[in-house]
């Protein structure tokens, strides 16, 4: 850290001036790759990227895609697409000199497109013990879905190594649009991740490890 | 005002986890049973009960299937549940059932119900419940018939608080 700092410090007459890297950080979310590995209903990567464009504004981005099986007593079904998040993050953070760390809230537009496989269904029946036989393997599959959202985040980076950054992030979601199934609904959703009852928000998270491609490196 | 932020969103990511929404409510309209209720076939209009009523089930191969939670009694209207996985059900519908020396006594009329089955959609929870249109209801013939007449009220069961098939006898 200190070495950086010192790389990064140049004396213009009798002031340091403080210069910071500016470039494009490219990552991928560690915990949808730890998820595929774990859970069997689960498959997901996401590749996402900011590139800095003042002292605290960076604009940012993911893409990614999803298959998730999610299951209920009454209900088994598949979802799988893929999902281009766009926005801007925000550093709230001031670092000391030559620090490159951020605590950042942010704004994400996102969309998806994605297919949804109803695999089985128990008809709801509380008198079903007289004849049973109320499990339905269904396969009907609903494609062409499409979904959008906007997404507020607040996260942190740290750099760990020169360039190389960790982060964690929290996400809440309202759903702008999707798809309406008749008689059905979507139940996840790929990049809003599952979808409530209650109404139209959600939550995510993510772990990621980035590499910034220094370009240039200005003061603030 | 990070701190204000963060605790939102603890808030947030506490309720959100909870997943009520994956657990389905008791409360919830589960499929509906045909509804029967008896009447006076000397005066049709007032109803009339049935003494030591009881139901069996018939399978398609006219084994006798007991119904869950059914017993004997006196009564007015009774509850079929239907087979989600045909579109008919037989029962067998006895008037002063009871079992004397492992004999069963009482007269028994078979009745044939046949129907359109509507699967509706409920939720992620309960998944789907049937709904049933009622296209004939029949009583087979026999020397000792007690249903004499029948004429189906509502042919579309989506609840059991109405009426589906009135009965005489």
């Amino acid at each position: 850290m200190s070495l950086n700092a010192q790389e990064a410090e140049s004396e213009i007459g009798d002031s340091i001036v403080v210069k910071q890297k500016y470039g494009l950080r490219l990552g991928v979310d560690l915990s949808k790759i730890t998820r595929s590995l774990t859970e069997k209903d689960y498959m997901g990567f996401e590749i996402n990227g900011d590139y800095r464009l003042s002292k605290n504004l960076y604009i940012a981005g993911e893409i990614g895609s999803e298959k998730k099986t999610s299951t209920t007593n009454y209900l088994n079904s598949t979802a799988e697409g893929t999902y281009l998040k766009v926005g801007i993050d925000y550093n709230m953070y001031t670092n000391w000199a030559g620090m490159d760390n951020l605590i950042y809230s942010g704004m994400r537009i996102g969309i998806t497109n994605f297919n949804q496989t109803l695999n089985s269904y128990t008809i709801y029946d509380t008198n079903s013990l007289t004849w049973g036989g109320n499990q339905v393997v269904s396969n009907n599959n609903f494609s062409a879905l499409s979904s959008g959202w906007i997404e507020i985040i607040l996260g942190v980076k740290t750099e760990v190594l020169n360039n190389l950054f960790l982060g964690f992030n929290l996400q809440i979601k309202g759903r702008v649009f999707e798809t309406n199934i008749n008689n059905f609904e979507n139940i996840y959703i790929p990049g809003f991740g599952r979808t409530y009852d209650s109404g139209k928000f959600g939550m995510g998270f993510g772990y990621s490890i980035s590499y910034l491609v220094p370009m240039y490196r200005k003061a603030k | 005002m990070k701190k204000h932020h963060l605790f939102l969103l603890t808030v947030a990511l506490i309720y959100f986890g909870c997943e009520k929404d994956d657990v389905c409510p008791a409360t919830t309209q589960t499929t509906p049973r045909l509804v029967i209720e008896f009447y006076d076939i000397t005066a049709p209009d007032q109803i009339k009960s049935v003494p030591g009523l009881f139901v069996i089930g018939l399978d398609p191969d006219l084994n006798e299937i007991s119904i869950y939670n059914e017993l004997v009694s006196t009564r007015s209207s009774i509850a079929l549940p239907l087979q989600n996985n045909s579109i008919q059900t037989q029962f067998k519908l006895y008037k002063s059932y009871d079992v004397i020396d492992s004999v069963v006594i009482g007269n028994p009329d078979i009745i044939t119900i046949t129907y359109e089955i509507e699967t509706v959609y409920v939720s992620r929870a309960c998944g789907y419940i049937n709904n049933y249109s009622v296209q004939t209801f029949s009583v087979e013939t026999d020397n000792e018939q007690w249903l004499i007449n029948s004429e189906i009220l509502s042919t579309q069961v989506i609840n059991e608080n109405e009426i589906h098939v009135k009965v005489l006898h």
